[in-house]
């Protein structure tokens, strides 16, 4: 009798209440195995260093005699998980933007609410103040990107592996300029 | 006045009002049941007691009011209660202090967390409610925590044999990415459908893929750039002749077929008799069941083993079977069979069957520890042990709350619109037996726009067990 009473007292005591910690935004949490802050961090990081250390990529520069301006196209995802290629592509346009080795020029969508905002200047706007028609940087590079993942699973064990992958390509003559790549495997155990 | 008088004064009262409550949810909401099933869906929300909302099945409250809000049109308001109970989801935690009590009475004492189909139920709501009215950023947002609550149940459940996945989810998300031409995301999730269906649905509800989550991905994998997926889905298909066509227009019409099951009570008696060590034993032998339970003290194993048998209830289901068995969309001369996407009552009967064993053990050590308990008193007074023991088989009461205004299940199609140009639509209920319904629609869309339609029929044939 004196049993389960004290065991339903004892979980009385423990009533589940939620907590909250603030952590560094560079702590590795993994939780479910899918893909995380952590993996968009590592493929962001690796992307930045490989960019900035090729030398085609500086070649590249050199030829064109200024800073060549890249715009990001378009990355496609083909794994079976919904990933928001934004969380990585972002933090490569910072670092491209600080390291001021390129320009950046805003995406299809942004120029398209340039373009109105210029539009709508035109008629609205002090003339001293409005903005030019076809003074717009033109690309000479597009990012484009893809993502893949293999899975294999087993029981209660699984393994993914996502491969991501960058590259510029010159606009003007199609030729990729620069390749970067990041797999992470994952092996993922539950209970 | 004596503790033993007050402890009889208490136990007598609350037997009373435990009496009174030995209703199952769904009788407990007969005002409000009548007018839902009868179609006046504003004397059914009239009928919803504003109380509910601080009560224990808060979530039901939340739902039921937001899913007729949907259905009267009222999005925005609707919104807002399907909100809340997508936040209850969030921040459901469990009360260990109830949990307790409830092995001392019944699991009513505890607040009704919700089905797992249930919460996804709310997001579809919730997203559908958006595209309605043309806020596909917001519908998005409810589109992302669908698939966090898709991981979640990925992850609860880590046998192959469970319900982990639900296709008609993943066949929304891809909905909704399509309707704002994120066409990568949607063909990921159409994908991701067709797995699931394939596989689970095919196998635990007999279901095949709907043939227009074919179509759509086949489209989105032509429409992304997936030149080699397309090819193989189209050849896996039989759709070799097939061109992806980009309408100017269309129209994503969801059908609410009848109404979810009920949950009901049911008892089953076992035998008690001691096992091995300090065990007492539970057994009901034609449903090869035996349940092993520790009770340290001799004298409460003699006084379980004289009640010989005991009755125990249980949550089940009760299927409100369909009344209309298939409808079809007509347009144009052409006509667009709305297809089975999610029977949501075989969901529902799934996620209890899967848990039933974890049900049976909770009801066991209810009725064991109520059973020890009143032993215990009638040693020190057999009248007030006895009292108990009437209180006892009062308060046995399985938990038999569930959202019951669901469908039955869902069926959709997709059909070209002409844009700005005035659309009759015309949707053809049939029966099994006898002549079909009608009913037409009127659609101007702008181009390039995708319109979102839901209809509920909430007609259903008499079920085969009363509650």
């Amino acid at each position: 009798m004196k049993k389960p009473f004290a065991i339903i007292l004892l979980a009385t005591l423990f009533s589940c209440q939620q907590s909250v910690t603030r952590v560094a935004p560079d702590t590795q949490i993994d939780l479910s195995g899918r893909w995380n802050d952590s993996d968009s961090r590592l493929v962001a990081d690796k992307m930045i260093s490989e960019l900035m250390a090729s030398e085609r990529f500086k070649e590249y520069a050199k030829e064109k005699g200024r800073k060549p301006a890249i715009v990001v196209g378009l990355i496609r995802n083909k794994t079976s998980e919904h990933i928001d290629a934004d969380t990585y592509i972002k933090k490569l346009e910072v670092a491209i933007f600080n390291s001021n080795v390129a320009e950046v020029v805003e995406s299809e969508e942004f120029r398209d609410k340039l373009r109105l905002e210029r539009t709508q200047q035109q008629d609205f706007a002090d003339p001293a103040t409005v903005a030019q028609w076809g003074k717009e940087i033109g690309a000479n590079l597009m990012l484009f990107g893809e993502m893949t993942s293999e899975t294999d699973t087993s029981n209660k064990k699984r393994v993914v592996n996502y491969i991501t992958t960058l590259y510029l390509t010159d606009i003007e003559t199609g030729k990729r300029v620069w390749y970067g790549q990041q797999e992470i495997k994952k092996f993922v155990k539950n209970g | 006045m004596t503790t033993a008088k007050s402890l009889r004064l208490a136990l007598s009262f609350f037997a009373l009002i435990t009496l009174q409550a030995c209703a199952t949810y769904y009788q407990q909401h007969l005002d409000f049941n009548y007018e839902f099933e009868h179609g006046d869906l504003q004397q059914a929300l009239n009928a919803l007691k504003g109380s509910e909302a601080e009560s224990k099945s808060r979530f039901l409250f939340f739902a039921n009011k937001g899913l007729l809000l949907s259905v009267l049109g009222d999005y925005e308001e609707s919104n807002a209660f399907l909100e809340k109970a997508f936040l209850f989801g969030e921040d459901y935690r469990v009360n260990y202090f109830n949990e307790g009590v409830s092995y001392f009475t019944n699991p009513n004492f505890t607040v009704y967390r919700g089905e797992d189909h249930e919460h996804l139920m709310v997001l579809y709501f919730k997203a559908i409610n958006y595209l309605k009215m043309n806020q596909p950023q917001d519908a998005l947002v409810e589109c992302r925590r669908l698939n966090i609550r898709l991981n979640q149940l990925t992850d609860k459940y880590s046998s192959p044999h469970k319900l982990q996945r639900d296709a008609f989810i993943h066949t929304l998300m891809g909905i909704i990415y399509q309707s704002t031409k994120d066409y990568n995301n949607a063909f990921i999730a159409y994908r991701n459908a067709l797995d699931v269906y394939e596989n689970e649905y095919a196998k635990m509800f007999h279901m095949s893929v709907p043939e227009q989550l074919q179509k759509d991905l086949v489209n989105t994998a032509y429409w992304t750039g997936f030149m080699d997926e397309f090819e193989n889905y189209k050849t896996k298909f039989g759709m070799q002749d097939y061109t992806p066509v980009q309408p100017d227009a269309e129209l994503v019409f969801f059908w609410h077929n009848g109404l979810a099951p009920v949950k009901t009570e049911w008892g089953i008696n076992f035998v008690i008799a001691p096992g091995p060590g300090n065990t007492m034993l539970f057994t009901n032998e034609s449903m090869g069941m035996v349940f092993s339970f520790p009770v340290e003290e001799e004298n409460d194993r003699r006084g379980l083993a004289a009640l010989q048998i005991y009755r125990v209830v249980f949550p089940r289901y009760v299927e409100r079977p369909l009344y209309f068995q298939t409808a079809n969309l007509e347009t144009n001369g052409a006509a667009y069979p709305l297809q089975l996407a999610e029977d949501v009552s075989k969901v529902a009967f799934q996620s209890l069957r899967q848990r039933m064993l974890q049900e049976f053990a909770k009801g066991l050590l209810r009725a064991a520890l109520k059973k020890v308990t009143e032993q215990s008193l009638r040693k020190k007074d057999e009248g007030l042990g006895a009292l108990l023991g009437v209180v006892n088989a009062a308060t046995e009461k399985a938990d038999t709350r569930n959202w019951q205004t669901l469908p039955h299940s869902i069926f959709y199609s997709r059909i070209p619109l002409v844009p700005d140009e005035k659309n009759e639509v015309k949707l053809k209920l049939l029966p099994g037996e006898g002549s079909g319904t009608d009913y037409s629609f009127t659609y101007q869309p702008q181009k390039g726009r995708t319109l979102f339609h839901t209809f509920s029929s909430l007609e259903s044939l008499a079920p085969s067990y009363s509650f």
